[in-house]
């Protein structure tokens, strides 16, 4: 009895190492509507949060500063380009000085927070709010103050990006391996990644993509193309699904 | 028998920690280079982190961003730890009640408002920054970060051999998952032990700064003694057990507040060094701020814990404004008794400061609150000293 316990204390324990996200399921929500009118929008990227490292034996996520380096730049460049091919343009946003930048950090966290409950109250079915029940139903904003952003930057709309991506290590891999032999399931590697839209005139989130499990390798350019199509997914005006070939 | 063999062991154990606490001497000033650049993939994994983090947190709204309250902390900090450590330092005030400063890796260096207020004075504040300094100095994020890794995969690799015995079973199963259970127990209690020592170290290192400074060392196990008296407070009012001779448990971070001050008092008093303790310069610079950071910590529902602090910061005279903020504290909290008490502060207040406007406005609601009718009076008297005040409509309503 005690040792049935003890088996199950370790599985378990094992169990939850590995085993963070599967409840939340790829999901897209577009705001009833809304379409992007092809070839015109102009599209400020806000500074894209990236963090890409390893994954430990034991489940940690290692940090990699080149890694992250080299994603940023590849995610960048293949955006530009995915989104010149739909005609938009988009435009880095610039580093902000002075009360514009207290502006910035306050709409990131409110971007950020936003884009939480709609995963958390929205896409996740068995926990939706009363209000957002109705089928079709996509109605979040940030208020209209969201425009201070993209002050003089003539942009519709702002693109808010996350990723991060943890690589399982050799040793994850290993003890993936031995665990399996144990026929305990062991999960190496998370990616995760996140691109949201709003409307720069009313504040609306207008549309939101979150993957809890996303394929391309961002370290690398080809990578990051694919990475960038998935994240782009059912992109307003963008059909055909705008995956560039990738691979 | 059982009981005896681990009482041997305990003793044992004790001796062996008596006598390393007794050899703990304080470093020497290791030499510090300027400009430090993180090594290897760890480090700068770290680096990159945090400094991603501090982008967007420099422009965050809890952030105090006072030139001459900046400027004077970090005086405090250069005074402590040397001009050629302190430039490393990139310090954010952070509008927050709790008792508790911070340094990442990459030099950013948070200090809560709760510790600006609760700090008695320069001495005392520059020990725990140095504390803090010292965490940075000794690179602690990164070596935790190293041995919290190593004990996860040893975890999960005891995890996984712990299994295997189940699946596969054989006559020594039930031994091996228990060994599992041990191995994984002892591997997490090293990463909590680890940041422990880790506390001590950083402690040991503030201690040799402060020999440096002209800070008196004492100022260090006076901040711990204070704390505990404000814990014990605390715990009073909300009828809990004191926890002052708790000792550290398993997944403690940090030593008890008693070993500290023990160890700490320790130290200074075979250092023998006199020193400042510039009370006097640090009334003066907070004397601005501390209105607003008491009005926050009365928000913390923690009655006598609150009223420790004021008490702590008056000493034996009063001044209106501490006096008024204890009155709020007091009409806060708002028995009927301590309504009571409220009024007498809030006389004697404007007694003593006939122009403290708020004085009259607590007294009014007090007063009202207790159904005295003289309440009205002392919230008339508010309007006219205030009429443009930002309840002057609400109140106005209630003496109608």
């Amino acid at each position: 009895m005690l040792l049935r316990y003890l088996a199950f204390a370790v599985s378990f324990a094992l169990l939850m190492m590995g085993a963070q996200g599967a409840w939340a399921q790829e999901k897209s929500g577009t705001k009833p509507g809304f379409v992007l009118p092809r070839g015109s929008a102009k599209i400020l990227l806000i500074r894209p949060t990236i963090s890409v490292g390893a994954q430990s034996t034991g489940g940690m996520f290692e940090p990699n500063a080149d890694w992250t380096a080299q994603a940023r730049d590849n995610i960048a460049a293949a955006l530009a380009l995915a989104q010149t091919r739909l005609g938009n343009q988009v435009i880095v946003a610039e580093e902000p000085v002075g009360p514009a930048a207290q502006a910035m950090a306050d709409y990131r966290a409110l971007f950020s927070v936003v884009a939480d409950s709609v995963m958390r109250y929205q896409f996740f079915p068995g926990n939706r709010l009363p209000s957002k029940k109705r089928k079709g139903v996509f109605d979040w904003t940030m208020g209209p103050g969201g425009a201070e952003i993209a002050r003089e930057t003539g942009a519709d709309y702002a693109l808010f990006l996350s990723n991060q991506d943890q690589y399982g290590s050799t040793g994850r891999k290993i003890l993936q391996v031995f665990a399996a032999f144990a026929y305990v399931s062991v999960k190496s590697g998370e990616h995760t990644g996140m691109a949201g839209l709003i409307d720069l005139k009313t504040g609306d989130l207008v549309w939101l993509n979150a993957d809890m499990a996303m394929g391309g390798d961002v370290r690398t350019p080809q990578g990051a193309k694919k990475r960038v199509a998935q994240l782009l997914e059912d992109f307003p005006g963008s059909t055909p699904p705008a995956t560039p070939a990738a691979e | 028998m059982r009981g005896g063999g681990w009482r041997q062991v305990a003793a044992v154990v004790a001796l062996l920690t008596s006598q390393a606490a007794q050899a703990e001497p304080i470093p020497t000033l290791p030499p510090y280079s300027g400009a430090y650049q993180p090594q290897g993939v760890d480090e700068r994994g770290l680096w990159m982190l945090v400094d991603e983090n501090e982008r967007s947190f420099r422009d965050s709204t809890v952030v105090i961003n006072d030139a001459p309250l900046k400027a004077y902390i970090q005086q405090i900090m250069c005074r402590m730890v040397g001009a050629a450590r302190c430039q490393t330092v990139r310090l954010y005030i952070v509008r927050d009640t709790s008792f508790n400063a911070s340094m990442a890796p990459n030099g950013m260096m948070i200090v809560h408002t709760g510790l600006l207020l609760r700090a008695r004075d320069e001495g005392e504040l520059a020990a725990v920054l140095g504390h803090e300094f010292a965490h940075f100095e000794l690179r602690h994020t990164l070596l935790g970060f190293q041995q919290g890794r190593k004990a996860g995969d040893i975890a999960a690799w005891a995890g996984v051999a712990g299994a295997a015995a189940w699946t596969y079973g054989g006559r020594n199963a039930y031994d091996t998952v228990r060994m599992a259970r041990s191995v994984q127990n002892a591997a997490i209690g090293s990463t909590y032990a680890h940041t422990r020592n880790q506390e001590r170290q950083a402690d040991l290192l503030s201690m040799a700064y402060l020999r440096a400074s002209a800070y008196d060392p004492h100022c260090f196990p006076d901040v711990w003694d204070r704390l505990l008296d404000k814990a014990d407070a605390t715990a009073h009012g909300r009828r809990q057990r004191s926890k002052r001779y708790d000792r550290a448990g398993f997944s403690d971070n940090h030593p008890t507040e008693l070993e500290r001050t023990t160890t700490l008092r320790r130290l200074a008093m075979a250092m023998n060094k006199p020193g400042e303790d510039g009370k006097a310069r640090y009334d003066m610079a907070l004397a601005g701020w501390r209105a607003q950071w008491i009005d926050d910590e009365i928000k913390r529902n923690d009655f006598e814990g609150t009223d420790y602090i004021l008490r702590q910061i008056a000493g034996p005279d009063w001044t209106p404004d501490l006096l008024f903020a204890r009155a709020e504290l007091y009409r806060t909290r708002g028995h009927p008794h301590d309504l009571a008490a409220a009024v007498g502060f809030y006389r004697d207040v404007v007694a003593r400061d006939p122009t403290h406007a708020e004085a009259y406005r607590g007294l009014g609601l007090a007063q009202l609150r207790s159904h005295d009718a003289a309440g009205a009076e002392a919230l008339r008297t508010y309007l006219t000293m205030k009429p443009a005040a930002e309840d002057a409509a609400m109140i106005s309503m209630l003496i109608q």
